[in-house]
């Protein structure tokens, strides 16, 4: 069944899209031209971070450019990751940002 | 007789015709890097890679082309963009489909760039017979990548013998080893690894080869998953980060030794072999480390190093920790006299004369945006990023840069160039002095492209380059 997907970006806009079964959160952000980054499509890059607020979503395939501290965190890579109940997503560019900060400042 | 002027900014059938009557072929190319350095025109356009991956603009990315011909009323200016047919492929290094390393094969010309995605891992060909509208000619899938369990390709040389040869720094997985990818210079269809043997060799980046003496010499960055996401201490001190190179038998494709520089050559990535073709040395720039390390082949047919430049770090105010120049780029004149190198953090591209190669001798730098930059507004822009990719002219006299890195990494140390992307710059050498000036009349500010702010990356000439043409 379909989720409704609530994304927040930081600058105060919001959009929600109906990711289907079977759909990637990035299939689904693509299919309604929202313009969520992406890269690698295979959990890799992590270009795709988002910030998982509200809701259940898996990775259906290994988030490798995730560390654990980052998946704790709840960040999640949305070019792997499938809702399995409505869900509210912190997205953008901004969010890549905060997995690794500038380690000598 | 040579023909007195030889345009590189016309349609391809016309763009390398010179001196070749000599040895009866006309093949792509010169035929010594003498013969590009003195015998071709100064370059008119630049192809640029510009990327928007990891931005907020919904676009894809593209290959601009610059019109750097001052006689022209678009001088600095982006003339043209090709956009790629998918989003989020980080363009990022691209090649020839020919050089000079094939100057003495009749048939071949060169007309194409090999454009791959770093993080998509798609490779797209151009069709660049037209330097001022290049059109896309065909498109590799990533799936047709992976079957060969590599990803991430890199670095793209045209090699003799009809072929390309692509570093990949990834499995089919984003993890290790990379490998070489080899693609058929006719079709652009993909033979499969280049590699025979790839011994203890498991990360890869960078590669130069010198054909006359039968080598090849690969670098070392990290596996894609790892350097994709950011540049994180942690990995670096968990060994994921490169500290080697990789010496490798060009002719039977297998690996034959590996210098391992330790601490003194964290993260080596651009690799440059002299273009006189009878050098057995070279150079490669530590990016970490912040060192030149010089290799060189012994009479025993050992290669050996040293460290020959140390870029010292430097105390910041705003910094917890002393800031590493970050060897980013380096480049070697045609002439093989100057090498010049960028410091990504500090904001300065250095010249050096390397007539005596083991003893670099200083002998200018210019500074600009980066950490320490004076200089943070350049003809009305503001400087975003600090002098990385760069590109020399062949006749030495002007060397471009542009100051994006690599997304995730400018997020992390100039977080302004994901909003606003990127620029080219450019300085007047003056090789018989020795110094270089920067030119305040030329900046090309991508955060101006069509369609939304861009990073912009690696740079070319049509016709060939300091950093695309080897020697047989």
């Amino acid at each position: 069944m379909s989720h409704a997907v609530t994304l927040e970006w930081r600058d105060g806009r919001s959009a929600t899209v109906e990711v289907r079964e079977g759909e990637t959160v990035v299939d689904a952000t693509e299919r309604a031209n929202l313009g969520v980054p992406y890269g690698c499509l295979y959990g890799a890059c992590a270009t795709c971070t988002g910030r998982l607020l509200d809701g259940t979503l898996v990775h259906v395939d290994r988030p490798n450019g995730l560390k654990p501290k980052h998946r704790q965190a709840g960040y999640v890579l949305l070019c792997v990751a499938e809702p399995r109940s409505d869900c509210r997503i912190e997205v953008g560019a901004e969010i890549q940002a905060d997995l690794v900060p500038n380690p000598w400042k | 007789m040579l023909s007195p002027t030889m345009s590189t900014d016309e349609p391809s059938e016309t763009a390398e015709q010179h001196g070749h009557e000599h040895h009866g072929v006309e093949g792509p190319g010169y035929p010594t890097p003498a013969a590009m350095r003195t015998e071709s025109e100064r370059e008119k356009t630049a192809f640029v890679m510009a990327l928007r991956v990891g931005m907020d603009v919904d676009g894809p990315d593209f290959v601009g082309v610059v019109d750097v011909d001052p006689n022209s009323d678009t001088y600095a200016e982006l003339i043209d963009t090709v956009e790629m047919p998918n989003k989020g492929d980080e363009l990022h290094h691209f090649g020839w489909n020919t050089c000079s390393s094939s100057c003495h094969a009749e048939g071949l010309t060169r007309d194409h760039l090999i454009v791959p995605g770093q993080r998509s891992s798609r490779i797209h060909i151009i069709d660049a017979s037209d330097p001022r509208s290049p059109s896309i000619e065909k498109v590799i899938e990533p799936e047709a990548v992976f079957e060969h369990d590599l990803s991430a390709p890199h670095t793209v040389h045209c090699v003799p013998g009809g072929k390309i040869v692509i570093s990949m720094l990834g499995d089919a997985d984003g993890g290790l080893p990379g490998g070489f990818l080899q693609l058929d210079q006719d079709d652009f269809s993909i033979d499969g690894h280049w590699e025979v043997d790839r011994g203890d060799m498991e990360m890869n980046y960078d590669y130069w080869y010198q054909p006359r003496h039968d080598v090849m010499i690969s670098t070392e960055w990290a596996a894609p998953e790892t350097y994709y996401p950011g540049f994180d201490l942690d990995d670096v001190e968990a060994g994921k980060y490169g500290d080697s190179i990789h010496i490798w038998d060009w002719e039977t494709k297998e690996h034959r030794q590996t210098l391992s520089f330790g601490e003194e050559g964290l993260i080596p990535l651009e690799v440059r072999m002299p273009h006189n073709p009878e050098e057995t040395e070279g150079y490669v720039g530590a990016a970490l480390s912040s060192n030149i390390i010089r290799f060189w082949e012994g009479d025993d047919g050992v290669w050996d190093w040293e460290t020959v430049i140390d870029v010292e770090d430097r105390d910041h105010p705003d910094w917890d920790m002393p800031v590493p120049g970050l060897v980013t780029d380096t480049l070697l004149s045609l002439d093989d006299q100057y090498l010049f190198f960028s410091n990504w953090l500090h904001g300065d591209v250095r010249m050096y004369d390397v007539s005596d190669t083991g003893t670099p001798r200083l002998v200018d730098q210019c500074w600009v945006g980066g950490n320490f930059g004076e200089r943070r507004e350049v003809g009305g822009h503001e400087v975003r990023g600090a002098p990385q990719m760069l590109q020399l002219s062949r006749d030495g006299k002007r060397l471009y840069w542009t100051t994006s890195l690599f997304s995730t990494w400018d997020n992390q140390f100039y977080p302004e160039m994901g909003e606003k992307g990127s620029l080219m710059m450019k300085a007047d050498v003056y090789p018989d002095e020795g110094r270089l000036e920067l030119d305040e009349d030329f900046v090309v500010d991508f955060g101006d492209a069509p369609g939304g702010p861009a990073r912009a990356h690696e740079i070319r000439w049509p016709g060939g380059d300091c950093t695309s043409d080897v020697w047989q």
